[in-house]
């Protein structure tokens, strides 16, 4: 059971990661406090894994076609999480869920158990998740813009009714957090057998939730501030976004990136508002996203995979 | 609690709004002994009043600020109620630099100009006024205030005219250079208090249109 240690690891550096596309700007820009924002988030990840987060785990379990090891399981795990932290520090783009495939696809390769099927459905929903979320950010920029114009709201008003839909977009959005990406943290021990989905949803949003009341403040401040930046509405639109792309994600049982959804949510906003937002950055880093995480965590994997199975403990 | 801030802010605003009447109130009292007295004791204390109620709208005016520089709502918000704080302020101020301009200099209006003056006086407290209900139309119902701004615009334009006729009909009076100047200056500065509440209007409109998405 202590290769489980190493989702418990990957679990509290996304939760430390992620919580800043839900919460960010809701703290950054001092609406919530910080201990308000990160007790709701951490709330709403575990209910949202309880709740929801099993289909996740299925995909996971249905990327390998037969069970390998737990110490294979753990490889997945701690090879992710390596990744995850090794880019946070050189300070490039990461998500965890490609992080988490990258590291599963290498052990499919290399064991000669890669359900093609499943990779296909997962890769086409990573390209899905931005343009999927610049598509609603569209749809609710105009039905909630609308919606505001007709209530006639005075300063006050309209600060409340935002500052309300920011603390209620960002609980959904954490909870659409905790029901997609639970399945990255500890997905690959049900794969391995080790946990059911129920033990697995648990610890990995326990580990979340704890990622987010440790560590996520500062992450918060940093990604927030670039949001705030934003108008409060577009920031609401771009959340509430971002939250239903991850849980329409979640229902499919496809773990996504929440940051690339948040870009793509921003993107589709600028898009309607005639601003121009593509910038190429943007659009490298995403494409990083796809390809150099699981690249780097699969040649993570390779190495640790060689080492396990060199030491005969396969 | 999560609302408190801003329950205070919209508190003490009205607080403050209030307060700038008051000293729009106290100067027109000055302003009525002044024309039947002239710079009188009583005229003297008057302008003390708007003085002291002006000092206490600064008070005030810092206090909602600090709390709204202690994060108290949304940035966009905040921004906007510390910028219609920064041109409404103008507006007391203004009133107390007519005032002490009457008192300090003891400045004796022609007896045959006071209409004149009356009637640029009564322009720019109308000014005023309708400029505070624009303030008052957008904390309540925004959509109208684009209406209430227009009929400060007229105002603005009326006092514009009126300052005109006077500095023409002072220039032709045979009195000298220094006495044209002191006169023409009481005229401009009159004047500005309409000036200044049509930026006030101007600032209420971008507030409201803002809000439009």
């Amino acid at each position: 059971m202590w290769q489980v240690l190493s989702g418990v690891f990957l679990g509290w550096s996304l939760g430390s990661n992620d919580a800043s596309n839900v919460f960010g700007t809701a703290v950054a820009s001092r609406m919530v406090r910080f201990w308000t924002a990160a007790i709701l988030c951490s709330v709403f990840v575990i209910l949202g894994a309880m709740l929801e987060g099993g289909a996740g785990m299925e995909t996971y379990a249905g990327l390998l076609e037969n069970q390998t090891s737990p110490n294979l399981a753990f490889a997945v795990g701690f090879s992710a999480a390596v990744t995850v932290t090794l880019m946070s520090f050189l300070a490039l783009p990461v998500s965890t869920s490609q992080a988490v495939v990258g590291a599963m696809v290498m052990v499919g390769v290399m064991e000669s158990t890669l359900d093609t099927g499943s990779l296909t459905k997962i890769v086409a929903c990573w390209v899905g998740t931005p343009i999927g979320a610049a598509a609603i950010s569209v749809v609710l920029y105009f039905v909630l813009g609308k919606l505001l114009n007709r209530a006639n709201l005075t300063v006050f008003t309209y600060d409340r009714y935002l500052r309300w839909g920011l603390l209620i977009g960002g609980s959904y959005g954490a909870y659409a957090l905790g029901a997609n990406n639970v399945a990255n943290v500890t997905g690959p021990f049900v794969g391995e057998g080790m946990l059911s989905t129920t033990e697995a949803c648990a610890i990995g949003s326990g580990a979340i939730a704890l990622g987010v009341l440790t560590y996520s403040r500062k992450v918060m401040m940093t990604v927030g501030r670039d949001l705030v930046q934003l108008d409060a509405f577009t920031a609401l639109v771009a959340i509430l976004a971002e939250a239903i792309t991850v849980h329409i994600y979640a229902m499919i049982g496809v773990p996504v990136s929440t940051s690339q959804a948040i870009v793509g949510a921003v993107l589709g906003v600028g898009l309607v508002k005639g601003v121009k937002t593509i910038q190429l950055t943007t659009l490298a880093k995403i494409l990083f996203g796809w390809l150099g995480t699981p690249a780097i965590s699969g040649g993570i994997t390779w190495v640790f995979y060689l080492l396990i199975k060199s030491n005969g403990v396969l | 609690m999560l609302w408190d801030k801003q329950h205070r802010v919209e508190k003490m605003l009205t607080e403050y709004f209030n307060r700038c009447d008051n000293c729009f109130k106290q100067l027109e009292e000055a302003f009525e002994i002044y024309f039947s007295e002239g710079p009188a004791d009583a005229f003297h204390d008057a302008v003390r009043k708007v003085n002291h109620i002006e000092a206490n709208c600064d008070d005030l005016r810092r206090e909602i600020e600090y709390l709204l520089y202690g994060k108290a709502l949304l940035p966009e918000s905040r921004g906007d109620l510390l910028g219609l704080l920064e041109t409404y302020d103008k507006l007391p101020n203004i009133a107390e630099t007519v005032a002490f301009l009457f008192s300090c200099q003891c400045l004796l209006l022609p007896e045959d100009l006071h209409p004149a003056y009356k009637d640029l006086f009564q322009v720019n407290i109308e000014a005023y006024e309708l400029a505070r209900r624009t303030v008052d139309t957008v904390m309540t119902n925004p959509k109208a205030t684009l209406h209430v701004t227009k009929d400060v615009e007229h105002k603005e334009s009326e006092s514009d005219r009126l300052e005109r006729d006077l500095i023409r009909a002072i220039y032709k009076r045979d009195i000298s250079m220094g006495e044209k100047l002191a006169l023409k200056e009481a005229v401009l500065l009159m004047g500005k208090i309409s000036d200044r509440a049509e930026s006030l209007a101007d600032r209420v409109a971008i507030m409201a249109i803002k809000r439009q998405i």
